[in-house]
């Protein structure tokens, strides 16, 4: 696992460059800037050879090709991408590859993203010399209930098998028939059900695996791309969030080696479906019948209104769900102490299941990020999910509402409350006040995953929703109006604010978070799930048998 | 940028004074410079343009050339584009040739590359350029007579400009916004009986160019405004940067066609016209006469071109046929990778020139290898011309100005970008 790095003098079309003595020559080329095309090889996933794309001479045995992705470097080694023989395999490949290619661009979702259109116009450019009919194959085969097969799209590159077999180690995938009739199939009775099938949509190089969740939502050159976290749990996988308008059209893994490498979950993927979905629009007063939408100024009045008297009684408690950003957590701190709130909840979705890869039980993304910040204010926050637990409030303000639909009885007899929501939950239709919010991919802002990480998400919609503001501004808002310091105006001002009550954050600016994000020190645990990414920081994996 | 002239200096400055000079003393009465602004929207300026004139009496002291209200952002523009989708953008540099800037661009990118169209292009694009060069020259000569008052000048050259139009709309499918080049060819061929129509349109052009000649050329009232005004030596010329047939009316033989031929203008014959005393007079001569020299060029380009493909075959530049987008997978990765991300242009730079109408059309091309253009320079020939204005007008009455300024054929759109 730890064999020192080597470092090799190769040579790449003549430019010198040195390799780690573990590249094949493809990641070799790669250093030199030079690109060897290939579909089937992957750097996380075992060496298939099954595309020859690759292929490339070498000075040692020259006239000979050799598979780019199977052949390791060696010391002096010089590597030619070049060559007339080159050149003519690889047009010939592509040739190959394109035999049996239905004539698919126009109604195919890999379209603008797709290794075959990128590598015919650079390696092959010319017409087709087929004569016959192309052969016929399945369509679309539902895999599983995230993937969708078009066998004739397929170049057998095998990476889904591959990746089913090696990396979420669950073999549901394989290939069947031989020659050109060739197949990816899951076993009978047996779907791709995997919680991690929709990394294999990722990896097809070419439109053969499609999501059920993005096929024919959008071509892939109207939507635009911006990092972000993903929410579903609290390993906060880095991710691509795509959105055009208001609208989010599909997360993708970003590569983070110390997090998700570069894979997530089926059930990440799906979780903007709740920034696009019955959401609270417009900032409202009133229950049932009596409910109206009133704009954010009167909204915040009406707040003030209800919670001006009870300031200071026993009784004023604050829900604080750990799906709020840090950013959010430390405004509902804030709006805690101006309001004198004598009671503090911890919320959040509740628990689901984990397993020893990414996914965690825990299915809010900054738990961790919400503790450090209550323990910096000095407040102790009890288990939102007790039963009980809104026993003998009176008033409560709700910085989210998620886990809020266990006490709706309580929530009914609540003199005043006022929730900031995100969607349309029950706990929020038993509000008086509802104020609108961004989600955590609309709007950005930082959350910390379970081992202490602090990971920063960029804002992907720039025009708002409805009245929707980032959490922390309508904490900041409300606790100005009843009679607090002058509310934030930025993200970065909300950050600053937390970093200067958080000893973890101390010395930290927002606009300096990196994309890969940052290990607090301080909330580094001891033990990790047995194949989960870790820090350089943490404690070694344990071998794996 | 233009010096100020010492009286300009003194016109900001001296009040209505006494003129101190003894030598002066024999002057009328002293009186104060006026200021006139001409345009940008004059009748009697083709070119949105303002100029700004400090006036003794009649006499222009000082003009500074106000530009800039057809500016579009050319440059700016082309970097968001494209390549091919710069080619309308050139449309509008010179709106009455475009095909000439249609052919510089395209060449100057075909440079970049390292390609040439095919034989029978080249001849379709000398064909478009020269009958556009024809518009070009016919409209600036009717209209230097047409702000002098000569309306019915104008109708002779504007008859003949629009059959040269026609012809140009047949084959390409507009009258000024061709785009009609493409990387390694044209978009379209000569449509059937348009060589018929070129051949029986020429004569007629010639007939109505020589109706031009006879109606201004020995006119007294024409001659006695343009000869000896505006004048400019061949080295001054030179100097502002003069090009095209106001730089040939000054006396130096510089056509690029000529110094430096390019598509198959070596193959041509052709001559072409100096002037001698670089005033209005010659630079409307110079023109006239290049009407001619171009219909014998179009004339020999129709005798001499090929049957053949009016694009190359290669897919990396040229979009596939139609019948191989619809049935192959090749043909609609080709088509779908040239239309969404443009054509892959090595990266470098390159700067590629043509004779415009007005003077050496210089475009300068900078690429990462991108489908887009990392950045584009036009060299416009108009502009060191209009430049030169001030320079141009100085002492002339203000009468003078008018042809004068129809002289140097100022075009807003490639002035002003």
């Amino acid at each position: 696992m730890t064999t020192p790095v080597k470092m090799v003098k190769v040579e790449v079309d003549g430019v010198a460059v040195e390799a780690d003595s573990r590249d094949n020559l493809v990641e070799a080329a790669r250093r030199a800037g030079k690109a060897i095309p290939y579909f089937c090889y992957h750097p996380r996933l075992s060496i298939a050879g099954q595309c020859r794309m690759c292929l490339v001479e070498t000075a040692d045995q020259p006239g000979r090709l050799q598979a780019g992705c199977q052949v390791k470097v060696k010391e002096g080694l010089k590597i030619l991408t070049n060559t007339p023989a080159v050149k003519e395999n690889q047009r010939g490949v592509m040739e190959f590859h394109l035999i049996n290619h239905p004539v698919d661009c126009a109604i195919c979702d890999q379209s603008g993203e797709c290794k075959l259109q990128d590598y015919y116009m650079e390696y092959d450019h010319q017409p087709s010399r087929q004569r016959t009919y192309k052969l016929q194959k399945p369509k679309r085969e539902e895999l599983g209930p995230m993937v969708v097969y078009d066998a004739e799209r397929c170049i057998m590159c095998t990476r889904c098998v591959r990746f089913m077999d090696e990396v979420a180690q669950e073999p549901q995938l394989a290939v069947v028939n031989r020659g050109d009739h060739s197949l990816i199939a899951t076993f009978p009775g047996q779907p791709l059900d995997s919680n991690y099938s929709g990394n294999t949509v990722d990896i097809c190089p070419v439109g053969a695996l499609l999501n059920t969740d993005f096929r024919f939502k959008s071509r892939v050159w109207f939507v635009e791309k911006s990092p972000t976290v993903c929410n579903g749990c609290s390993n906060g996988c880095n991710t691509y969030v795509e959105s055009r308008g208001t609208q989010l059209y599909r997360l993708l893994p970003r590569r983070n080696e110390e997090v998700n490498q570069v894979w997530m979950c089926d059930e990440g993927r799906l979780t903007y479906h709740e920034t696009n979905e019955k959401r609270v629009e417009w900032a409202r007063k009133g229950r049932g019948e009596a409910r109206e939408d009133i704009g954010p100024a009167l909204a915040l009045d009406e707040a003030r209104r209800l919670l001006a008297p009870l300031k200071g009684k026993p009784g004023l408690a604050l829900w604080i769900s750990a799906q709020c950003t840090v950013e959010e957590a430390q405004g509902a701190f804030d709006l805690g102490a101006q309001l004198g709130a004598s009671k503090y909840l911890l919320g959040g979705k509740p628990a689901g299941k984990g397993d020893e890869f990414l996914v965690r039980a825990d299915k809010n993304p900054n738990r961790r990020g919400v503790e450090m910040l209550a323990q910096a204010w000095g407040v102790k926050l009890e288990a939102g999910e007790t039963e009980g637990a809104l026993n003998g409030v009176s008033a409560l303000v709700a910085a989210r509402t998620d886990g809020l639909g266990l006490h709706l009885g309580a929530l009914e007899r609540i003199e005043a409350f006022i929730a900031i929501a995100q969607n349309e939950d029950p706990a929020a239709q038993l509000a008086q006040v509802v104020l609108p919010v961004n989600s955590l991919y609309e709007a950005g802002g930082t959350v910390v995953n379970y081992y202490g990480r602090l990971q920063r998400s960029w804002a992907a919609i720039v025009k708002p929703r409805g009245d929707a503001q980032p959490g922390w501004a309508w904490a900041g808002q409300l606790a100005e109006s009843l009679g607090g310091a002058r509310a934030v105006a930025t993200v970065q001002a909300a950050f600053a604010s937390a970093a200067a009550k958080a000893a973890p954050l101390t010395g930290l600016e927002f606009d300096a978070i990196s994309e890969e994000g940052r290990v607090l020190p301080a909330l580094l645990p001891t033990e990790f799930p047995k194949r989960a990414p870790r820090p350089e920081s943490a404690p070694a994996a344990q071998p794996q048998a | 940028m233009t010096q100020k002239t010492q009286a300009a200096q003194a016109a900001d400055t001296a009040p209505v004074a006494l003129n101190p000079d003894p030598l002066e003393l024999d002057d009328e009465l002293p009186s104060a410079f006026s200021k006139v602004k001409l345009g940008p929207s004059h009748p009697a300026t083709h070119g949105t343009v303002r100029l700004n004139m400090t006036l003794d009496g009649e006499k222009i002291v000082e003009c500074i050339p106000e530009i800039g209200f057809l500016h579009r952002g050319f440059s700016k523009s082309s970097e968001n584009a494209t390549w091919h989708q710069v080619l309308p953008y050139t449309d509008r540099l010179n709106y009455v040739s475009p095909i000439l800037n249609n052919v510089g661009y395209i060449l100057a990118v075909e440079k970049l590359i390292g390609i040439t169209d095919t034989e029978r292009s080249k001849y379709l694009r000398v064909i478009g350029g020269e009958i556009s060069r024809m518009c070009d020259h016919l409209t600036c000569v009717s209209a230097i007579g047409l702000e002098m008052g000569a309306m019915s000048a104008f109708l002779y050259g504007v008859e003949a400009r629009e059959m040269l139009w026609d012809r140009v709309a047949e084959m390409t499918g507009a009258r000024m916004t061709t785009s009609w080049t493409r990387i390694g060819g044209v978009a379209t061929d000569t449509p059937p009986g348009w060589i018929e129509r070129v051949k029986e349109t020429l004569p007629r052009v010639l007939e109505l160019t020589d109706e031009l000649d006879k109606l201004f050329s020995k006119n007294r009232i024409f001659v006695d405004r343009t000869r000896g005004i505006g004048v400019i030596g061949a080295d001054e010329a030179v100097s502002w940067g003069f090009t095209g047939p106001a730089l040939r009316a000054s006396g130096v033989d510089y056509d690029v066609r000529k110094a430096h031929p390019y598509l198959v203008y070596d193959r041509m014959e052709f001559e072409v016209p100096v002037g001698q005393r670089g005033d209005t007079f010659d630079r409307y001569l110079c023109r006239l006469e290049e009407i001619r020299q171009s219909a014998r060029i179009v004339t020999q380009a129709i005798e001499q071109m090929p049957p053949g493909p009016i694009i190359i075959d290669d897919w990396r530049y040229a979009l596939p046929p139609k019948k191989d987008v619809f049935t192959s997978i090749e043909g609609v990765m080709a088509h779908f990778k040239l239309i969404m991300e443009g054509i892959h242009v090595p990266a470098g730079e390159v700067y590629g020139f043509t004779e415009g109408s007005n003077g050496e059309l210089g475009f300068h091309i900078v690429s990462n290898g991108a489908g887009k253009p990392y950045m584009i320079q036009v060299r416009a020939p108009g502009f060191p011309i209009v430049g030169a204005l001030p320079r141009l007008l100085q002492g002339h009455s203000l009468g003078d100005l008018i042809p004068i300024f129809d002289s140097i054929n100022m075009i807003g759109g490639e002035v002003e970008q």
